[in-house]
């Protein structure tokens, strides 16, 4: 599995990047969304996409849209991982194409349990 | 950091003594994490302390704290998704292939805390079954504290975080300050009561029970005891839901295994047989084989992301 | 104006942001008790809220306290070196999770900028803080200011 870990904030692309490795992942990183579209169209191929909000150049949202409109795009799992917390933001995310939404703070529990849901996480025994 | 010994014995003794849990040497990381905010928040250097002070003031406050820190589980919403896809892929299409008309559902959510399973429950059947089927939730734990935000229905940004799919969040959440506020119509579902395991179980019969990471706590006989109570308010054809690391095998005969997608399932059986499979009766077959070709047990699917 | 935003909900959205993401478990942020001290090498970080309600938030401490936070958010060992680069940007990123969030306790949808870090926050149109938090973060003080403009 292979993650895009996107956030102008390199302390964040660290944390979220650390963690998304932990779960046995290889992770590529970018510092704002048209950064994030160049890696998508130089032919790395991702399974997730993590999005911060508020980025310069172009934000978070605004590379959902770009994601979504292309076809070879569409099996990339897409999660906003961001400090905006409003209902309607959250909203405004899935309808433009997000899977799933992360607010921040969170834990590097809350992270494995989205992808829990996403089915991302790697088969495991219990323990 | 470390725990003294007499920091641990002591924990682990009046831990077992009040709910029957087993704190096993090698559970002090657990005894450290969960006490340490506790000490913070009265101002001790840290856990040992802490707990110095606990044992010679004997305050009963004091000692309903230690044990309420301990035995709480930290739950997310959908925790472990396997029983919840199990329940809308298998539990839910099975107990409507066995009646006429599935207008009754009933489901005791036992060992709740603060309440994530039986919402998350709620959610799921909200989204599955119409408004002609009735669904009450009776959800019950040992702790006051945890049924209190339980039945609040309000839980921090961090507690909403953990595994609670962002669409059933804007459909089923609104803001209120800092904090989430679960919608009115779900918190009508559920009935949220104190409830010992150790005691008689809430008045069934229940369709589903949903008994997970507790039983790890208990020994044995224990074990055995819980099973057999949950058996007698289980409806035949219902089934059980354990945590990821538990299982009714050898520990109590009546029940029969089910594999779904990445776990297991139990059912209620008589007689103690349940070691040996039981042949496919017209009971069990068509249940299953719901919209699938084969008439058995689906086999485990690797991938139990939500559909999209 | 009426205040939009509470202390105590400040305070939780402070709490939450150092309990998960710098400490390994909430405990270790306490209120100060007493006056908090002026910082004699302070570090500031804030985010301003543009919209119909606009505002900012500000965390400002000691910059070694500073360099404290971004070792822990960057799980490196105590005492090892954080560079001015990785400082800026990981104290930055705590005043954009803390201000993201009380973002979200205003009634009005607005948008934040991007975290700025400097000796000192400019200062704001409004004049006074409409909340002042004094904090302990493992000995240090810590303050945690809110302005409504």
């Amino acid at each position: 599995m292979r993650a895009l870990v996107i956030d102008d904030s390199r302390t964040m692309r660290r944390i979220v990047a650390h963690t998304l490795e932990e779960l046995g992942f290889s992770t590529v990183q970018a510092g704002d969304g048209q950064e994030a579209l160049d890696v998508l169209e130089s032919g790395d191929q991702v399974d997730l996409a993590c999005i911060d909000w508020n980025m310069p150049v172009m934000d978070g949202l605004t590379f959902v849209t770009q994601v979504r409109s292309r076809q070879e795009w569409r099996s990339i799992t897409l999660m906003m991982v961001t400090t905006e917390s409003e209902h309607g933001q959250i909203v405004r995310a899935l309808a433009a194409g997000a899977h799933e939404y992360l607010i921040k703070p969170f834990t590097p529990d809350a992270i494995r349990d989205k992808l829990d849901l996403l089915g991302l996480l790697p088969l495991e025994e219990p323990v | 950091m470390s725990l003294t010994r007499e920091t641990f014995d002591f924990v682990a003794d009046l831990v077992r003594r009040r709910s029957a849990i087993q704190l096993e040497p090698g559970k002090e990381y657990l005894v450290e994490s969960r006490l340490l905010p506790l000490a913070r928040e009265g101002g001790h250097s840290g856990v040992d302390a802490y707990v110095t002070s606990v044992r010679t003031g004997r305050r009963e406050p004091d000692l309903v704290a230690v044990v309420e820190a301990l035995t709480t589980n930290e739950t997310s919403w959908f925790r472990d998704s396997t029983p919840f896809s199990a329940l809308r892929t298998h539990m839910l299409p099975a107990l409507r292939a066995e009646r006429p008309v599935l207008d009754r559902l009933r489901v005791w959510s036992a060992a709740c805390s603060t309440g994530q399973e039986p919402y998350s429950i709620a959610m799921t059947l909200a989204e599955i079954l119409g408004p002609s089927t009735r669904t009450e939730i009776v959800a019950t734990d040992l702790s006051d504290q945890v049924l209190n935000q339980a039945k609040e229905g309000r839980y921090s940004q961090l507690e909403v975080n953990r595994g609670l799919p962002a669409p059933m969040l804007v459909r089923h959440f609104r803001r209120s300050g800092a904090d989430w506020q679960i919608a009115e119509e779900l918190r009508r579902t559920i009935t949220f009561q104190r409830h010992n395991l150790l005691d008689a179980p809430p008045l069934g019969p229940f369709d589903l029970v949903f008994l997970r990471n507790v039983l790890i706590y208990f020994d044995l006989a224990t074990k055995r005891a819980i099973l057999g109570r949950v058996h007698r308010v289980l409806r035949p054809g219902g089934f059980l839901v354990l945590g990821a690391a538990e299982t009714t095998i050898g520990v109590d005969g009546d029940w029969e295994r089910v594999p779904v997608a990445r776990g297991s399932v139990y059912r209620p059986v008589h007689g103690g047989t349940a070691a040996l499979p039981t042949p496919r009766t017209t009971a069990t077959a068509p249940t299953f084989g719901v919209s699938r070709p084969a008439p058995t047990f689906p086999p485990a699917t690797v991938n139990q992301g939500v559909s999209r | 104006m009426s205040i939009a935003v509470e202390t105590d909900q400040v305070y939780a959205i402070t709490h939450e942001v150092f309990g998960a993401m710098i400490d390994p478990e909430p405990g270790y942020l306490r209120p100060w008790e007493g006056e908090l001290p002026a910082p004699v090498d302070p570090l500031a970080a804030w985010v301003d809220v543009h919209g119909e309600l606009a505002g900012r938030a500000a965390v400002i401490c000691e910059t070694a306290a500073a360099h404290d936070l971004a070792r822990a958010l960057l799980r490196m060992e105590p005492g090892e070196e954080v560079t001015p680069a990785d400082l800026v940007d990981a104290f930055g990123e705590v005043a954009n999770v803390v201000g993201g969030n009380v973002k979200a306790l205003l009634p009005s949808q607005g948008t934040l900028t991007l975290p700025q870090v400097a000796a000192a926050v400019p200062p704001a149109p409004a004049g006074a803080p409409v909340h002042e938090l004094a904090l302990d973060w493992r000995g240090h003080p810590l303050a945690v200011v809110v302005w409504l403009f």
